[in-house]
This record gives structure tokens, sequence and C-alpha cells, in this order.
């Protein structure tokens, strides 16, 4: 079982060598889930053009994507949604009451897979801009 | 013992609404991703591409849940993280209105923006 630990204010950055990989996978997760939430209205946004008929979707998208920064964009939401999504997955566990133990070894398995994916991704996203 | 890191009070409502939609989130992002820009390439999207996946019943239901449990999970996580840093009282009352009126909103205009993607009107 887990144990109430006071860790400071995540404002109190100037602490950061103190944190440890548990304190990191929360510093990370809340960072991309910001991410993510944020990108969600965004999309709905972009995805909005659709109300506005097939040309004005089909224009904005395929425009959008001739755009190098939109690809780069992508590759890196590709990284935030792949370790919230690991992440996410070792937060499960671990409520489960299972790998607490060991939650800082699934942290840095989490970060080796995202960035693995995320580099074999890149020909994809990159394709044809 | 370990350090158990969390934003959430263990055991709440919305603690275990966020673990249940993130169970569902798990798969449904990653069919989202590899779909868009794996099996079709996100360059190569058309309204006519979108509008025969839109107008399957099944596709369409699942996007409708994404867009549900995906605004859910994000807006209460962020709620969350904000108590989880000393947000209360008026304020936190405020903020939870808001978010809540922003997440209908996105949900409405999600949806509408879903029917539009069909050739169902």
């Amino acid at each position: 079982m887990s144990e109430a630990y006071d860790r400071g204010a995540v404002e109190d950055f100037g602490r950061w060598q103190e944190f440890r990989a548990g304190m990191w996978a929360w510093i990370f997760h809340k960072f991309t889930g910001w991410v993510l939430v944020g990108y969600l209205f965004t999309h709905i946004a972009v995805l909005s053009t659709a109300t506005g008929g097939a040309e004005l979707y089909t224009g904005t998208l395929q425009g959008l994507e001739e755009l190098l920064i939109v690809r780069l964009l992508e590759v890196g939401l590709l990284a935030v949604a792949v370790f919230h999504i690991l992440n996410g997955v070792r937060l499960l566990f671990v409520d489960l009451g299972l790998g607490l133990e060991n939650q800082d070894k699934s942290f840095y398995a989490s970060l080796v897979v995202t960035a693995a994916i995320t580099v074999a991704s890149v020909p994809t996203f990159l394709a044809g801009v | 013992m370990s350090e158990h890191y969390s934003s959430f009070d263990r055991g709440g409502p919305r603690w275990l609404l966020q673990r249940l939609t993130a169970v569902f989130l798990i798969g449904v992002l990653a069919f989202h991703f590899f779909l868009l820009h794996f099996v079709n390439h996100a360059a190569d999207i058309t309204f006519m591409g979108t509008q025969a996946r839109m107008s399957q019943v099944g596709y369409f239901a699942t996007m409708v849940m994404f867009l549900i449990t995906a605004t859910f999970h994000g807006v209460n996580g962020v709620y969350n993280a904000l108590v989880n840093q000393g947000l209360s009282g008026t304020r936190k009352t405020a903020v939870g209105a808001v978010l809540t009126l922003a997440s209908i909103a996105l949900i409405a205009q999600g949806i509408r923006v879903a029917i539009a993607m069909t050739n169902l009107l």
C-alpha cells in the first residue's frame, strides 16, 4: 500500500534535483495531460470545418498537413499521447496494488518505449511534406 | 515504503471515474492514432473518407463515446490537478462551473460535427 507523502509544492521547481522517478512520472503525466486536453479542444475546432462543407474540411486538413511545423507537432503529440497511455497503464497497475515496488523501473520503461515508438513513427509522419 | 504520487483522493468518485474512462481511452486513443496516421495517412484525409467512416454506426458511436470520455477524463484531470494544488472555496466552485460549461460546449459541438460528417442528414 502507499502512504501519504508530503511532496511539497511542484511550483518550487528549484528542488528538481531532489525529485525521484515517481515525482518525474507525476510531473510528466500532468504535463502530457494538459497538452492532450488542450489539443482536444483544438482538434474539435479544426474538425468543425466539416460543418462548412466538404471542400472547406478537406482543404483545411490538407492545407495544415502541407506545413512542416504541423507534421513536427504531430510527432510531438504522438510522443505525448504514447507516454500518457503507457504511464496511465502503469498508474492503473499501481492503483491495483501491483508493481509499486518497481514503479521507478516501469516509469523508465514507459520513457524508453515512448522514445522508440516516436522515433519509429517519424518517417510515417513526415512522408510527403 | 515506496512513495505514491497522485493528484486524486483515492477511492472517491472522481478518482474511480478517471480510472474507468482511462481503461476505455487507452484502447480507443491508440486505435484512433493508428487508424488516422498509419492506416490512413493524415495528409490523405478527405471529407469523403471521413464520411465513409463516420456513416458506420459502430464507428460513429465509438467516436462519440471517445469524445465524451476524453472530455470528462481531460477536464476531470485538470480540475483535480488544480484542487490538488490548493484550489478551494469560491474559486474552486467557479473553476468547476467553467470547466463543466466548457465540457458541455465541447461535447455538443463535437456531436454536431460528428453528425455533419455523416450522410445521415
